[in-house]
C-alpha cells in the first residue's frame, strides 16, 4: 500500500469504522435474540448482496467526482425486463440473464454518454435517469404486472445455500475482488482518483478522461443488472418497484466507508465495511424487536456522524495551530 | 511625505512554521514600493496581513498614522486598501457591472439595487483605465487579462489609497501591461501608494521608487531604485516599450538578486552547444480554428532549444496545445521524424513521443492532492505498469531517481504535491514528462513564478536535456531567458510565425518582430 | 447567445405543449379543473422557489419531501387539537425552519456536502415519521379545510398566495442586495467573502428559508383535504429540482431566474393531466418527467459545449 499523508487518515477512518462494526455486532448480540447465529449471518450476507453490489459500483463513480442516483431505478427496470425476457419472450434463463446485462450496459451507456461526452453534471443527469428508468419500469408493467414462478434452479441462486454459504455470496465476493483490484491495483483506479482530484490535470497528463468516466458508468449499469437478477432470485418475483431506495443505502455505505463525495479519496474495503455496518444495523434492529424505521433513522444519524467525524481532524488541527500561535510571544522590534 | 502604511516588527506563524519573523515595512504616499523575494520568503503572508486576511501574532500596523488593531478584510477595504491578485476574485456568472457593484457597495443586505447607477459606474471606471470591456459582459466570457483589468477598476472605484498588486503582468499583453503601468503611474501621481510584487526585475526598475527584499520571513533591506526618470507623465506606449527593450542587468540588479538568495547567482545561462541534429518535429501550415492558430510552419531539431517568443495572446500556448492534441489541428500537417502524424488527443501525442509541460502548473502540471511519485508516473502508466497492474516498488524507484536527478526538495516521494514550493512543483511536472522519454519536449513558461535559485537549476536541466538529444520547444515571455537559452527563436504574432531569428539576436529584434514593426528579422 | 436562452426555450416548450392540447384536447382548458390543478401545485411552487434559491447558492436539498411530510402531519395534528389556524400556520413554519436550520448548520457550519447531509436528514425524518405515525392518516376537524371558506375562495387564496411569494422572491432576487448575495455566493463563495458578504451565513440562510417555505407549503397542502396523508411530499424533491433545472437554473450555481422556475413547474405539472387528456396512459408520467429533465440538461450542455475532455 502507498504511504502518504491522506492515506493515513483514510486508514484511520476504516479502522474506526471497523471498530464501530464490531461494537454494533456485540451490541446486537447482547440485546437481540438469535442475532449472532450462523443462520442470521448468512441472512445478513444474503440481504446485503444487492446493496453491496451497487455500493461497489458506486465507489469508482464517486472517486471520479461523480455520482449515480439511477442505479436502483435501473435495478428495477432490469428486474422486470428480465422477467419479460423469460416469461413473454420465452428465453431460457441464461439467455435472459445475458440480455438483461446487455440492457444494463446500454442504460449505463446512456449515463456515460451524457456525462462523459456531453459533459453534463452527473447529479442532474442521473436524477433524470433515476426518474426515467423507474418510469419505464412502471410503464412497461403498466404499474401492476409482476413476474413470478421462476424455476427452482434459478431461485436457488437467491434463496439457497451452496456449500454452506448463501448462493449469491460467491458472486458478491467475485465482484468485491474485481472492484478492489480495479480501484487499488490497476492504472484505472489511479486514473479515477486523478480525475476526481482534477479532471483538467488528468487530461493534460494524457489520461483518457472521457473513456475512464464512461467506463465507470457503464460498469455501474452492468452491476445494477446483475444485482437485479440476484434480487429477483432472492424475492422470487420481479416488480417495477424493485430496489426502491437502494441508491441511498449504496451512497451511504460508500460515504460511510470513507470515500469523499468530492472525489479522489476512497477505498473498496471502506465501502465493504460501510455495507456491513448498514446490513448489521438493519438485522440487529429487527432481531432486537425494535421498530424497523429505527434502522433507517440510525443510518441517517450514522452518516452524519461519519461525515462530521471526517472533518473533525481538520478542525482540531486548525484549533491547535491557533492556540500554538497565541502562545508565541511577540518578537522584540 | 505622508506615510500611508507602517508595519513594525510584525510576526506571524502558522503552527510550527514562522512565516514572518519581525518585519518592518512602510509605504509613503505617491510612491511605488516593490516587494521582492523568493517563493516562501513571506511576501504573500505580508500582503495577507495588510489586507486583513490574516492577523499578525505580534508587532503593530499603522495606517495613515493611526494604529489599527484586528484588521479585517472589510475594515481594510474601508481604510482604502485594495489588492489585485493574479487570480481575480470575481463572480464568473455575474456581469462586470454587478461585479464592480458588489465589490464597491459594501455588504448592506437590505438596500435596493440600482442597476442604472451600477452600469454607469462600471462604464466610467472601465473607461478611466482604458479597458475595452462592456459592463454587461459576463465575467466568465472575459479573458484572464480582462478580468484583471476589472479588478483594477474595482480598486480605483473603491478610492483605494494603498493598492497592492501581486504579479499583475504575468498574463497581460504588451498593450495591457502598458495600460497597467499608466494606471499605476496615475495612482502614484494622485497620492496613492502602490505595493508592487513581481519576479520581473526589469519591471521593478521601470516602475518602482523603492524596493524591499524579503528572505526567509525577514526584511533584508529597502533600497531606493535609481533610474533615469525622464518625463514619466508624458510616457507614451512606445516609450515604455523602448525602456523594456534597452533595460539590461545593472549592478543594482545583481545586488537585488544577492539580497534575495543570500548568495551570488549569475544571470549567465548555460552555454549552447554545437550543431543540432536531424529535424524531429516539423509543422507545415498547421492551423487550429478553435485555438486561433493559423498557418504555422516551423522545424525543431534534436539537440536544439527553439524558443517561441511573442506577446501574450500571440497564440504560443494555443500552438502547443494543438501539437499536444488538446485542441487538435484542423489544417496542415505535423511531421514527426519524417512521418506525417495525426494527433487528436493528449494520449496520442504522448504515444508519439511528444511531451508538454503546461503553463498552469497548479491546474494542469501537477495534481496537488496526489503524491510526488504518482504525479511523476502519471504519463507512463503503459510502460511502468504493464497490463495495468500497479507496481509500487517500480514507481518509488522511478520517483527517487527523478528526485535525485532534478534535485526536487520534498520530504519524500509520498509527499503530496501541495506541500512543495512552486519551483519544486515545476520540477515534478517536468519529471513527469521526462519519464515518458519524449522526442519532443514542449515547455510552456518553465520558470514562471519560480524563484531565482530554482530558475537557474531548471535552465541547467533544460540545456542538459537538449544536449542529450531532445528537441526542445520552449515558450517563454521572459526576454532574458529567451535570449540566454535559445539556439533559435521563433516569434509568433496573431496566431502565426512572424519571424525566425538566430539565438544570438538582440532584444530589439525579438520585440520588433513580436510587435510587428518594420525592420524585423526575416 | 441570449442570456435567457434556457428560460425562453422552457417557455417555448410549454407553449408547444399548450398548443398541442388546444388542438388535440381542448377539454383540458376548463376553468374548474385548471383551478384545481393550480391549487394542487401551489405548494409545489412555493417549495420550488425555495429550492431555486438553494441551487442558485450552489447547494442542494433533497430532504424537502420528508420535511414536507412531517410538517403536514404536525399541522394536521395541531389542527385536530383545535388550535387556532393562525397558530398552526406559525408553528408549522417554525417546524420547517428548524429542519432547515439543522441542514444549514451541518452544511454551513461544518462544511459538509449538502447532497449527503440532506440525504441523511431525508431518510431520518421520513423513517422517524413512519415510526411515529405508522402510516396512519390524520383526520382534520371541520372548518380546517380551505380555512372554513368556500372551496373556490380557498383555492384562489392558495394560488394567489403562491404567486405572491413567487413575485416577491423574484423581485427580491433581482432588486434587493441580499438577493444578489445569493447569486454571488453561488457563483464564487471565496470572492463573496472578499467582497464582505458572509458565505456561511448566506448558505445557512437559504436552508433556513427553504425550511420555512416548506412549512408554509405543507400548511397550504394540509388545508386542501379533510385528511392528512403521512406520505404526502413523496417525490417532492425530485419534482422541484426538475422544475428548477428545466426552468434554467444551473446546478453549478450563480444563475437562474424564478420566472424560469415557474415555467418549468408549469411544464412539468401540465404533463400528467395532458397525458390523460391525450389518452396516453398515466403510468408514462414518471418516464416523461425523467425524459424532460434529460432534454433540458442536454439542451444546456449542447449550448455551452466548451472543450471536451
Amino acid at each position: 500500500m502507498d504511504k502518504h499523508g491522506f492515506k493515513k487518515i483514510l486508514l484511520r477512518h476504516e479502522t474506526i469504522l471497523f471498530a464501530v462494526l464490531v461494537a454494533e455486532w456485540i451490541f446486537f448480540e447482547v440485546i437481540g435474540r438469535n442475532f449472532g447465529t450462523y443462520d442470521n449471518t448468512c441472512d445478513i450476507l444474503r440481504h446485503s448482496c444487492e446493496i453491496g453490489l451497487l455500493a461497489l459500483a458506486m465507489t469508482p463513480i464517486i472517486l471520479t467526482g461523480g455520482i449515480d442516483l439511477s442505479v436502483a431505478s435501473l435495478l428495477g427496470l432490469c428486474a422486470i425486463l428480465f422477467g419479460k425476457f423469460w416469461r413473454d419472450a420465452g428465453m431460457p434463463i441464461p439467455l435472459a440473464v445475458a440480455c438483461t446485462i446487455g440492457v444494463g450496459a446500454l442504460a449505463g451507456g446512456l449515463n456515460a454518454t451524457l456525462i462523459s461526452w456531453l459533459r453534463l453534471p452527473p447529479l442532474i443527469v442521473t436524477l433524470g435517469t433515476f426518474s426515467l428508468f423507474r418510469g419505464l419500469a412502471e410503464a412497461i408493467t403498466r404499474g401492476v404486472d409482476t413476474f413470478t414462478n421462476f424455476p427452482d434452479s434459478f431461485l436457488f441462486l437467491g434463496q439457497d445455500r451452496w456449500l454452506g454459504i448463501p448462493a449469491q455470496a460467491p458472486f458478491f465476493l467475485a465482484a468485491a475482488i474485481f472492484f478492489w483490484l480495479l480501484v487499488h491495483r490497476t492504472t484505472f483506479g489511479r486514473s479515477f482518483r486523478a480525475i476526481g482530484f482534477s479532471p483538467e490535470g488528468a487530461r493534460y497528463a494524457g489520461i483518457p478522461v472521457a473513456r475512464r468516466v464512461a467506463m465507470v458508468y457503464v460498469l455501474a449499469g452492468i452491476v445494477s443488472a446483475i444485482a437485479a437478477i440476484i434480487y429477483t432470485a432472492r424475492l422470487g418475483q420481479a416488480k417495477a418497484d424493485a430496489g426502491t431506495g437502494y441508491e441511498l443505502f449504496a451512497i451511504t455505505a460508500v460515504v460511510l466507508g470513507g470515500t469523499s463525495i468530492f472525489g479522489g479519496v476512497g477505498s473498496i474495503p471502506g465501502t465493504l465495511l460501510g455495507v456491513a455496518a448498514i446490513a448489521v444495523l438493519h438485522s440487529g434492529i429487527a432481531h432486537a424487536l425494535l421498530p424497523g424505521e429505527m434502522a433507517g433513522m440510525l443510518t441517517g444519524v450514522l452518516l452524519i456522524l461519519a461525515l462530521a467525524g471526517s472533518t473533525l481532524p481538520k478542525m482540531i488541527s486548525s484549533l491547535r495551530a491557533r492556540k500554538a500561535a497565541l502562545k508565541i510571544p511577540p518578537q522584540a522590534a | 511625505m505622508k506615510q500611508l502604511l507602517q508595519l513594525s516588527a510584525v510576526t506571524k506563524s502558522f503552527g510550527a512554521v514562522q512565516a514572518l519573523k519581525g518585519i518592518s515595512f512602510d509605504l509613503q504616499a505617491g510612491e511605488v514600493h516593490a516587494l521582492l523575494g523568493e517563493n516562501g520568503a513571506g511576501k504573500s503572508t505580508l500582503i495577507k496581513i495588510i489586507t486583513g486576511a490574516h492577523q499578525p501574532d505580534g508587532g503593530t500596523i499603522e495606517i495613515a498614522g493611526e494604529r489599527v488593531e484586528k484588521l479585517s478584510p472589510v475594515a481594510a477595504h474601508k481604510l482604502g486598501i485594495a489588492c489585485i491578485y493574479q487570480q481575480p476574485a470575481l463572480f464568473p456568472d455575474l456581469t462586470v457591472a454587478e461585479n464592480i457593484g458588489l465589490r464597491l457597495e459594501g455588504a448592506n443586505s437590505l438596500s435596493r439595487v440600482d442597476w442604472n447607477s451600477r452600469r454607469n459606474q462600471a462604464q466610467k471606471l472601465l473607461r478611466r483605465i482604458g479597458a475595452d470591456i462592456s459592463p454587461d459582459a459576463e465575467v466568465r466570457s472575459l479573458s484572464m487579462p480582462e478580468q484583471q483589468l476589472v479588478e483594477i477598476a474595482c480598486a480605483l472605484g473603491a478610492g483605494a489609497r494603498i493598492v497592492i498588486m501581486d504579479e499583475p503582468t504575468a498574463s497581460l499583453t504588451q498593450k495591457e501591461t502598458g495600460l497597467l503601468f499608466a494606471v499605476i503611474l496615475d495612482l502614484r501621481s494622485s497620492g496613492a501608494g502602490v505595493i508592487y510584487i513581481s519576479h520581473r526585475l526589469e519591471e521593478i526598475f521601470q516602475l518602482a521608487d523603492r524596493v524591499t527584499v524579503l528572505r526567509d520571513g525577514e526584511s533584508v533591506g529597502t533600497r531606493n531604485v535609481c533610474r533615469s526618470r525622464g518625463d514619466e507623465t508624458q510616457t507614451s506606449q512606445s516609450e515604455s516599450d523602448k525602456r523594456l527593450l534597452t533595460s539590461s542587468p545593472t549592478l543594482t540588479e545583481s545586488e537585488l538578486i544577492r539580497m534575495m538568495v543570500g548568495r551570488e547567482i549569475s544571470q549567465i545561462f548555460p552555454p549552447a552547444q554545437s550543431a543540432p541534429g536531424e529535424t524531429v518535429l516539423s509543422l507545415k501550415n498547421l492551423g487550429c480554428t478553435a485555438g486561433g492558430v493559423k498557418n504555422v510552419s516551423l522545424d525543431v531539431r534534436a539537440g536544439e532549444i527553439l524558443s517561441l517568443a511573442g506577446l501574450v495572446g500571440a497564440g504560443r500556448t494555443e500552438l502547443a496545445r494543438t501539437i499536444f492534441g488538446i485542441t487538435p489541428a484542423d489544417a496542415g500537417e505535423i511531421i514527426l521524424r519524417g512521418e506525417k502524424v495525426e494527433i487528436h488527443s493528449p494520449q496520442e501525442a504522448v504515444a508519439r513521443g511528444i511531451a508538454y509541460v503546461p503553463e498552469d502548473r497548479r491546474r494542469h502540471g501537477v495534481i496537488l492532492e496526489m503524491p510526488v511519485a504518482q504525479n511523476m508516473t502519471m504519463g507512463i502508466h503503459r510502460r511502468i505498469f504493464p497490463g495495468t497492474w500497479l507496481r509500487f516498488g517500480a514507481e518509488r524507484a522511478c520517483a527517487l531517481d527523478f528526485i535525485r536527478q532534478l534535485d526536487v526538495r520534498a520530504y519524500g516521494p509520498e509527499a503530496p504535491g501541495h506541500s512543495l514550493s512552486g519551483g519544486n512543483q515545476q520540477k515534478v511536472s517536468l519529471a513527469r514528462w521526462l519519464a515518458t522519454k519524449p522526442k519532443v519536449l514542449i515547455l510552456d513558461e518553465p520558470t514562471q513564478g519560480v524563484d531565482v535559485g530554482a530558475k537557474s537549476e531548471i535552465h541547467k536541466i533544460i540545456r542538459r536535456l537538449a544536449k542529450d538529444g531532445l528537441a526542445v520547444l520552449m515558450i517563454s515571455s521572459d526576454l532574458p531567458e529567451i535570449l540566454g537559452m535559445s539556439d533559435r527563436i521563433a516569434v509568433m504574432r496573431g496566431g502565426t510565425i512572424a519571424a525566425t531569428l538566430p539565438g544570438k539576436s538582440g532584444a530589439h529584434e525579438v520585440m520588433s518582430a513580436a510587435l510587428g514593426q518594420k525592420g524585423a528579422g526575416k | 447567445m441570449n442570456k435567457y436562452f434556457r428560460e425562453f426555450s422552457a417557455a417555448a416548450a410549454l407553449g408547444i405543449l399548450l398548443l398541442a392540447l388546444a388542438i388535440f384536447a381542448p377539454s383540458f382548458f376548463q376553468p374548474q379543473p385548471l383551478l384545481s390543478l393550480a391549487t394542487r401545485e401551489a405548494p409545489t411552487l412555493v417549495v420550488a422557489c425555495g429550492m431555486a434559491l438553494v441551487i442558485i447558492c450552489r447547494q442542494i436539498d433533497i430532504s424537502v419531501g420528508s420535511q414536507f411530510a412531517v410538517c403536514s402531519v404536525c399541522a394536521g395534528l395541531l389542527a385536530a387539537m383545535h388550535w387556532p389556524l393562525a397558530l398552526v400556520l406559525a408553528t408549522t413554519i417554525l417546524i420547517g425552519t428548524t429542519f432547515g436550520a439543522f441542514n444549514g448548520a451541518l452544511v454551513a457550519g461544518l462544511g459538509l456536502p449538502s447532497i449527503v447531509v440532506t440525504l441523511a436528514t431525508m431518510v431520518t425524518w421520513r423513517e422517524g415519521l413512519r415510526w411515529l405515525r405508522q402510516g396512519v392518516w390524520v383526520d382534520l376537524p371541520n372548518g380546517v379545510q380551505w380555512f372554513g371558506l368556500p372551496q373556490m375562495t380557498g383555492q384562489w387564496t392558495l394560488v394567489l398566495v403562491a404567486l405572491a411569494i413567487l413575485i416577491l422572491l423574484a423581485l427580491t432576487l433581482k432588486h434587493i442586495s441580499i438577493g444578489r448575495f445569493v447569486y454571488a455566493v453561488g457563483s464564487d463563495a471565496e470572492a463573496a467573502r472578499l467582497a464582505g458578504i458572509r458565505p456561511r451565513m448566506m448558505t445557512f440562510g437559504v436552508f433556513v428559508f427553504m425550511g420555512a417555505l416548506t412549512g408554509l407549503a405543507a400548511m397550504m397542502n394540509t388545508i386542501q383535504s379533510p385528511q392528512v396523508d403521512p406520505n404526502s411530499g413523496t417525490g417532492l424533491e425530485l419534482k422541484t429540482i426538475a422544475a428548477v433545472v428545466v426552468g434554467g437554473v444551473a446546478i453549478s450555481g450563480g444563475r437562474g431566474t424564478l420566472w424560469g422556475v415557474f415555467t418549468g413547474l408549469l411544464l412539468l405539472a401540465c404533463i400528467s393531466p395532458a397525458l390523460t387528456h391525450l389518452h396516453v396512459e398515466a403510468f408514462w408520467g414518471k418516464a416523461i418527467q425523467g425524459a424532460t429533465i434529460l432534454l433540458a440538461v442536454v439542451a444546456d450542455g449542447v449550448r455551452t459545449r466548451k472543450q471536451r475532455y
